[in-house]
């Protein structure tokens, strides 16, 4: 979680990632920022992250995000 | 139970204002005549008319109301004619013209020209044409609805002269192809279906109000050919309905496609006009005892339209011979 | 039988509506379907069989991957802990397969039919340059309607499936209506499964409600495309088929004029289309949120036909930004060059390919590939200047969201949507070009009040219905904006005011409309797509 944080404020440090909870619905992620989310994510963790995964819901808070990291993991 | 009512009361007074409307709008469109541009003038202009004076009514395409002049009907034999022909015009809209017209005219004749009657725009747009025109018919607000705009903008046309219903057409563009364009054939063009169920709805509205269907092919090489003529000929023997083709006695009417065509063998232009109209006076006179209403009262607005007329056609002849 | 016409309102929803009505449960999809393909069949005849292919086509895919899904779990949990990857890695590499044979079979078709003819034109092009004796022909093919949208919604679906989004459809019937639901056949919504499967094939009886709210849709659908865009088409038309005789000032108003008609007709006929489905119940996605609202360009392909925007952003932004090739470079980048430069790099990679296939989506012209190029260089530019502009807004004490500045942006953005409409529009790129041109070359001003738009085939009256209507449409566009929805407003008013607001809808549709005496149909744009 802590290396998520990290990655996250690395990107955008004016979001208080702890309270939100609609990253993407909101527009404070936009689509580039996602991606370059997914890379830096890729290498942190040494997941695969599909093209499919690419839904708010995975996206919307730092909480869903580190959900979606560890199912990745399991596989 | 209260949705239902709601409802019904919803359409019921949609109903009303529509009808309303519609009553408005009618006597506008009454008023203003010939002033009302495009299809919908033949309804409006034959709707004003005097009513009970007209004994012979001509409906169809443009091939009718470029064919009979009822000026020189009118100056030859005293028969009070009009033409309520639209350009194209479907078999639907004959149908719905003429129960227009039986609103406030009995002729004695009503002369059909026969070029509609093989009109087929295909099966979605005859079902669309056979709802729609009894839309319009009972709710004119959809026929007129445009006639706000000519208030909006004010009238800048005055709109040409039109002497019941036919204009003065004096272009010459002459017919260059064969005179034989007539050549015996056993073929037979084929009627369409929906034409044939509207034919039954107009035969049946004739009869109603006691006037004589004659059905008429106007001369035209760019419309008509024998084919056209089998079927026209069988149908009105099955249907009992006289029938003239005009196109089997262009040398007895004296056409000249030199210089009575306007566009090449489409339609005539007002020197044909004038020889198919004496002919078909001829022909009326001969075969049906119709009134002869010169003099009579009640009939003047005629007699100054018939000056009018005659009027005009010599100010054009007289431009053209310059 | 288009959706604005009166046949479709007046004779063959009423049907659809009664038949659908009293079928028994479980017949009522079969109900939607026939009217779909009834629907299909008046427009484009046996090119059904297309439909009916590419609906097997989809139907199969889908199972198929759903097998290799099944299957790939009982392969895997057969293998013991290491060995389930390479398991697990097999299978994808099937499925991949199975998938790419579905989407290429589809597009194949709908590139052959939509570009075979383009690319002979082109490929000829080239060969004539090098004096080659041998040029290929091209062919008179016609396309079934809708191609171009119930394709990308097969592909949406093969693809979902294989991304385990979705579950395969077992029924065929289900899928076939999901393809064919008539409403959305000439052009749109592109929906996608999730979107759609749990109304579409729910068979829920009538309600009152739904057939009030799909009716006073249809309507606003209708005061839309019959009032406003109507009109406009005949001035539009005149001065883009004869360009060459009017000067910039005239071109400048009539790209504006386009755009309103493209906006009133194509959202409006949505508006008749979502109309359409509520009336059964269904909820169809929304293609329009607002677009003249938007701040930039990119915000404005994310109000202005969502769907679309939606599928490219799902099935090719994201695939692409996602593959191998950018991934290396992402990383690499951020080694090397920095994070800027990586940025750009990733996101012109990324977007290339979004913005060409969105011109060509729209028709094999050089003019609609201009069109997605054009809009390409504009967000990558707005991504590329992003970190100047926020230092510039800071130094000089403007907040992002103030209203001036807002202003300022939405009409810029105004500015951008007009000149890529006027491209759009235009008779080829080189047409295009001259009359852009024109606006800077010879603009002659006059030209506005010296009667020159009067003589555009509209009157007085025509142009101060269309304002009227444009007011309206705008005044509703401004409410929904801060989130209230007029329908549900009006819904809440007392029953007076409520009635008094749908007659005065439906009256204005009837007499100010255009169409009777001095009014040609008007064919729809986006069916041609």
């Amino acid at each position: 979680m802590e290396t998520l944080m990290n990655i996250l404020r690395e990107i955008d440090d004016s979001i208080d990632y702890e309270k939100e909870q609609a990253l993407i619905d909101d527009r404070l992620l936009d689509s580039f920022g996602v991606i370059t989310l997914v890379a830096e994510l890729e290498d942190a963790f040494d997941i695969s992250i599909e093209a499919s995964e690419m839904v708010p819901e995975n996206f919307n808070s730092a909480g869903a995000i580190y959900k979606m990291i560890c199912r990745l993991q399991e596989i | 139970m209260k949705t239902k009512k709601r409802i019904i009361l919803f359409i019921l007074i949609l109903v009303l204002l529509l009808g309303a409307l519609s009553f408005v709008i009618q006597r506008v469109a009454l008023g203003m005549k010939n002033g009302i541009v495009g299809r919908s003038r033949a309804f409006a202009t034959v709707s004003a008319e005097a009513k009970e004076t007209i004994d012979v009514l001509v409906i169809g395409d443009s091939e009718s109301y470029t064919s009979m002049s009822p000026m020189d009907l009118w100056s030859q034999t005293g028969i009070t004619s009009f033409d309520c022909g639209q350009p194209g015009q479907r078999i639907q809209e004959t149908c719905f013209l003429l129960k227009e017209a039986l609103k406030t005219q009995s002729p004695k004749i009503v002369i059909l020209e026969t070029n509609a009657m093989f009109r087929d725009p295909g099966f979605l747009e005859n079902i669309s044409m056979s709802i729609i025109e009894p839309i319009r018919y009972y709710f004119p607000v959809f026929r007129y609805h445009n006639l706000w705009k000519q208030i909006f903008d004010g009238k800048k046309d005055p709109g040409r002269s039109v002497f019941k219903g036919f204009e003065i057409r004096d272009k010459v563009v002459p017919y260059e192809g064969s005179d034989q364009y007539m050549k015996e054939t056993e073929d037979v063009q084929e009627i369409p279906k929906f034409v044939r169920h509207y034919m039954e709805d107009i035969k049946k509205m004739c009869e109603e109000k006691n006037a004589d269907l004659l059905l008429m092919s106007a001369p035209s090489p760019h419309n008509y050919n024998y084919k056209k003529h089998n079927a026209l000929e069988n149908y009105a023997k099955e249907n009992g309905l006289p029938y003239i083709d005009l196109n089997m006695k262009t040398k007895e009417i004296g056409i000249d496609w030199k210089k009575d065509s306007y566009d090449k063998g489409d339609h005539l232009n007002l020197h044909g006009a004038q020889k198919v109209t004496a002919y078909m006076g001829k022909y009326l006179t001969e075969n049906y005892s119709l009134p002869d209403h010169r003099g009579e009262d009640g009939y003047q607005e005629w007699e100054a339209l018939s000056v009018q007329f005659q009027a005009e056609v010599e100010s054009r002849s007289l431009k053209a011979g310059k | 039988m288009s959706y604005d016409s009166l046949l479709y309102v007046l004779l063959f929803l009423p049907i659809c509506l009664a038949v659908y009505q009293l079928a028994p449960k479980g017949w009522r999809r079969r109900v939607l379907l026939a009217a779909g393909y009834v629907f299909f069949y008046l427009f484009s005849g046996t090119l059904l069989v297309y439909l009916l292919g590419t609906t097997l086509l989809v139907h199969c895919i889908g199972i198929w991957l759903e097998w290799l899904k099944s299957e790939e779990k009982a392969a895997a949990a057969a293998v013991p802990g290491s060995g389930k990857k390479a398991v697990k890695a097999e299978y994808q590499k099937q499925s991949r397969r199975v998938l790419f044979l579905g989407t290429a079979i589809l597009l194949g078709v709908l590139a052959y039919l939509k570009y075979y003819n383009f690319f002979v034109q082109n490929v000829s092009g080239i060969l004539e340059v090098f004096h080659f004796p041998f040029s290929p022909e091209e062919k008179s093919l016609i396309m079934p309607i809708g191609i171009s949208f119930y394709t990308l919604q097969a592909v949406s679906y093969m693809a979902d499936v294989y991304w385990g989004k979705i579950k395969a459809e077992r029924s065929l019937e289900k899928t076939a209506l999901f393809l064919a639901f008539f409403p959305q056949i000439m052009e749109g919504p592109i929906s996608r499964y999730s979107d759609v499967a749990d109304t579409l094939f729910a068979e829920k009886p009538l309600e009152v409600q739904n057939l009030q709210n799909g009716y006073i849709r249809i309507l606003w659908g209708f005061f839309k495309k019959k009032i406003v865009a109507d009109r406009l088409a005949i001035a539009v038309g005149m001065v883009f088929d004869h360009y060459t005789s009017y000067s910039g000032a005239v071109v400048a108003v009539s790209a504006v004029a386009y755009t309103v008609q493209l906006y009133m007709e194509f959202s409006g006929c949505m508006d008749i289309i979502i109309g359409s489905g509520e009336l059964f119940g269904v909820r169809l996605p929304e293609n329009f949120r607002q677009p003249f609202c938007a701040r930039n360009a990119a915000e404005f392909w994310r109000r202005w036909h969502i769907t679309l925007g939606v599928w490219f952003k799902t099935y090719i932004f994201y695939p692409v930004s996602m593959s191998g090739i950018v991934k290396k470079w992402n990383q690499y980048g951020r080694k090397h060059l920095g994070k800027y430069i990586t940025m750009l790099g990733t996101s012109a990679m990324a977007l290339l390919p979004v913005w060409i296939c969105n011109g060509l989506w729209h028709g094999a012209r050089w003019s609609y590939i201009f069109y997605g190029l054009y809009y390409f260089t504009l967000i990558l530019l707005g991504i590329a200047v992003q970190p100047v502009r926020d230092r510039v807004l800071s130094i000089c004490h403007i907040r992002e969201d103030s209203r001036g500045w807002r202003r300022v942006q939405i009409t810029k953005t105004w500015v951008i949507i007009f000149v890529g409409e006027l491209f759009f529009r235009a008779d080829g790129f080189r047409a295009g070009l001259h009359m852009f041109r024109s606006i800077f070359e010879d603009f002659q001003i006059r030209q506005l009040w010296d009667g020159t738009l009067l003589e555009l085939g509209l009157q007085q009256s025509d142009i101060a219905v269309v304002v009227a209507g444009c007011i309206v449409a705008a005044a509703v566009g401004m409410i929904k904006e801060r989130g209230i929805c007029v329908r549900e407003r009006l819904a809440g008013c007392r029953l007076p005011v409520r009635w008094c607001a749908y007659y005065a809808l439906i009256l204005a549709v009837i007499i100010f409309a255009a169409y009777g005496d001095g009014y040609q149909k008007v064919d729809l744009i986006y069916a041609g797509f």
